[in-house]
Order: C-alpha cells, then structure tokens, then sequence
C-alpha cells in the first residue's frame, strides 16, 4: 500500500513528477537565463478531434492501487478548457518511461491564444520527455496554456497507471 | 492511511488538491474533498464577475444590495478593504472598471477556506493549488519545507526560482496574456514582469502578490512591514528584488 502510494504522488508529483524543469543556475541574474520572447513553434500545431464538452474533471486517484502494468500503452487525457481555448494531451508509455507526448485537442479561441499555444506547447512536450526527478511540489505563476497541458497529461497517465 | 491527488476545473482555472491523512479512510477523505471542491464551485458562483447571474455581478449592477447578497459577499468585500489599507492602495478592489471587484483576492480566500475545511476534516498533509496559487498545509509526503518553483516570466519551460513555503504563496504577472492588472494610481511606465508573495493566509498574499505587480518596488517594502510575509518580484527588465525574509530554496539539492 505505502509503495503503491509514493507511486502516485511520484507519478503525479504537481508538474515535478513528469516535468524535468530548468532549475539549472536558479539563482543567476535572469536577464542571463533568459531565451528570447518569440520561441519558435518546433512542431505542428495539433488537428483539433471532436472533444466533449463538459467533460473536464479528472477522476481521483485513490493511493492503495495495484503497481503500473508494463509494455507499450497510451492514453488521451481530460480535455481541459483552460481560458482562452482548450487542449487534451495523450501519452504514450514504454513500461514507466514516457515515450511521446501528443497534444490532440488544441483549440482556442482567437489567432493570439493559438500563437501562444504554439509556442508554449512544444516547450512543454520536451520537458515532459525530458522527464527528471521531482525536487519540487508544486508550481506559481503557472500560465493558463501549462497548467492544461500538465493535467491533461496527468489526467493520462492516471488513466494508465490505473489499468 | 488514506492518500489523493485529483484536479477540479474550476474558477477558470484548474485546482489540483495533493491530500495525505494517515488516521483517516479513503471513504472519509473523499467526501472531505468533495465538500471542498463544492465549496469552491459554490465560491465561484458567488464570486464570478464573468457570470451575469453571479450575486457579485448582480451587485455591480445596482440589482441588488450588499445585504441581499450572500454573507461570503460582504466579508469578502470586508477583507478587500483590509488588503486595500495593508497594501496602501496598490491593492484597491473598489477602484476597478465595471465596479467592485475582488477577484484579486477572492481566488486566494477560496482556496484558503477549502483547505481549512480539509485540515478540519483530519487531513495533516496538503496543497491546495489554483492555478499557481498555493495553499500549504502540513509537510509534503516527502518531508521537509514545501518546495515551490516559481516560473520564469518568459521561458515556459523554465523557473525563475524555487522557494521553501510554509502556509501560502501567490503569484501574479503579466506574462501570458499581456496587461490585464490595473495601477490604481494609474502611474505610467513598465510593470513587473512577476510578482510573488509568501505568507500565513493565502487571502492576503493573493491580494498582495496583485499590489506588488502593479506597484513593483514601491510595493515590496510595504509587504516586508507586514509581519509573516514575502516579497519576490521580477522587474519588467529581468532584473529581481525580494524581501528579506524571503526562502530561496537550492534548486540542485535533494528535497
């Protein structure tokens, strides 16, 4: 019981547990740490498939399950409304490692929301796959575009480590 | 032993709850947190100001008064004008376009009475999250200080910083969605880039982390005087300031 729940709380983990951040010379000046304001898009933006509405909240996950099943598996996440559009990631997992990350249901609202989303998005889907360990609980100052594509993509992979 | 992570879309964000409570079932911390997640629906209907039929927007509206309003209306309005006083003026709910509006303040509140709940309830271990303002009690399942990463207000992918929290921390910034925070005292020039508050009440930083956004420098030192909490800002130009008091966690050591 205890191991299956260190399990969870490491899988789910805020952001941590599957988002390897830049910590790296945290405590530089940020004007040297900084990128540039325009972060290209390095991929294409996702074909938006029929989302349900509504559907947005994510089933709890209880500690106590069994251990996660192995081999090759995906799973799509909650479509999350997030503001200004909305976004559902899928997963894809090779025994515990994350093996790709797709976002599958991008849709906002107006040409700025999508140009943000573009640029944030792939960002995102490299530190997923860059995945390290957790050394924080929790993130501020989370912008609405992450903060979907982090539980979309928690929502995933709930849904795999509770087959 | 009884332990939960789940995410509730709400408040036009999406509130995650990290929830350990060794001395109760899982049958009793799921109905605690589903009274939290109710109260923070029940919050928002109150409180929207982007729902027409919302008491508060009904009050901005001259259809109805204070006292017809829910009770949470005036206290919260009670507690705006108390964060307005502590925060000389940068934090002003009654001086927003459309009329009175604590959404400033009222995320944090929210927030903060639903992990209130959940402690009541017998939790000894939880973060309560809303859209990167925290509400903390208790140590992670991990042990230690609450470590919270602070994002970097231009690079998605990476934090400014992290700080070790104990109660509350709230952060406000401009780095998504361009301006949308109004200077009160309508003074030109640049706004900080990202503005983090620290603290006991979540309601208080909340409402803070909004002053120090808007009023930058000006608005740190106001925040130092306020015993229990912190300030941590990022200037327009990336350059930084913070309190003294202030916990910067170091980011490569192991929680």
């Amino acid at each position: 019981m205890k191991r299956a729940a260190i399990a969870v709380v490491a899988a789910v983990g805020g952001f941590a547990g599957v988002l390897g951040f830049n910590l790296g010379g945290s405590r530089a000046p940020l004007l040297h740490t900084s990128a540039p304001a325009s972060n290209p898009p390095s991929g294409p933006p996702a074909t938006p498939p029929p989302t349900s509405p509504g559907g947005s909240t994510t089933p709890t996950t209880t500690a106590g399950s069994s251990p996660p099943p192995t081999g090759v598996r995906s799973a799509v996440g909650t479509t999350y409304q997030y503001g200004y559009g909305q976004l559902a990631v899928r997963v894809t997992l090779d025994g515990t490692s994350i093996t790709r990350v797709d976002t599958v249901g991008l849709q906002t609202a107006d040409p700025y929301s999508q140009q943000l989303a573009q640029q944030v998005i792939p960002l995102l889907r490299h530190e997923v796959l860059a995945a390290q360990s957790a050394k924080v609980n929790g993130f501020s100052g989370a912008t609405y575009t992450s903060e979907a594509y982090i539980y979309s993509l928690q929502s995933a992979l709930d849904k795999l480590h509770k087959k | 032993m009884a332990s939960i992570v789940h995410t509730e879309e709400v408040m036009g964000t999406v509130v995650s709850f990290h929830l350990d409570a060794p001395r109760m079932g899982e049958a009793a911390l799921s109905v605690a947190l589903g009274a939290a997640v109710a109260g923070l629906h029940r919050d928002d209907e109150t409180f929207s100001p982007w729902k027409p039929q919302s008491p508060l927007s009904r009050l901005r509206r001259g259809e109805i008064r204070l006292e017809d309003a829910p009770a949470e209306v005036a206290e919260v309005l009670a507690l705006c004008e108390v964060a307005g006083t502590l925060s000389r003026g940068w934090f002003d709910a009654f001086a927003m376009p459309g009329g009175v509006d604590p959404t400033g303040l009222v995320k944090g509140w929210s927030l903060e009475r639903a992990l209130a709940g959940l402690v009541e309830a017998g939790v000894t271990s939880a973060m309560v999250n809303g859209g990167g303002d925290i509400a903390l009690h208790g140590e992670p399942p991990t042990g230690g200080p609450w470590r919270i990463g602070v994002r970097h207000p231009w690079r998605p992918d990476a934090l400014a910083a992290v700080l070790e929290v104990e109660r509350a921390i709230a952060t406000s910034g401009e780095y998504e969605r361009g301006r949308h925070l109004v200077d009160p005292l309508g003074r030109l020039g640049p706004p900080p880039a990202s503005a983090t508050v620290t603290g006991p009440s979540l309601t208080l930083a909340d409402a803070l982390a909004t002053a120090v956004a808007v009023g930058g420098d000006a608005a740190l030192g106001l925040v130092a005087a306020i015993d229990g909490y912190e300030a941590y800002l990022i200037r327009a130009d990336g350059t930084e300031a913070f309190t003294e008091g202030i916990r910067f966690a170091d980011a490569d050591a192991d929680a």
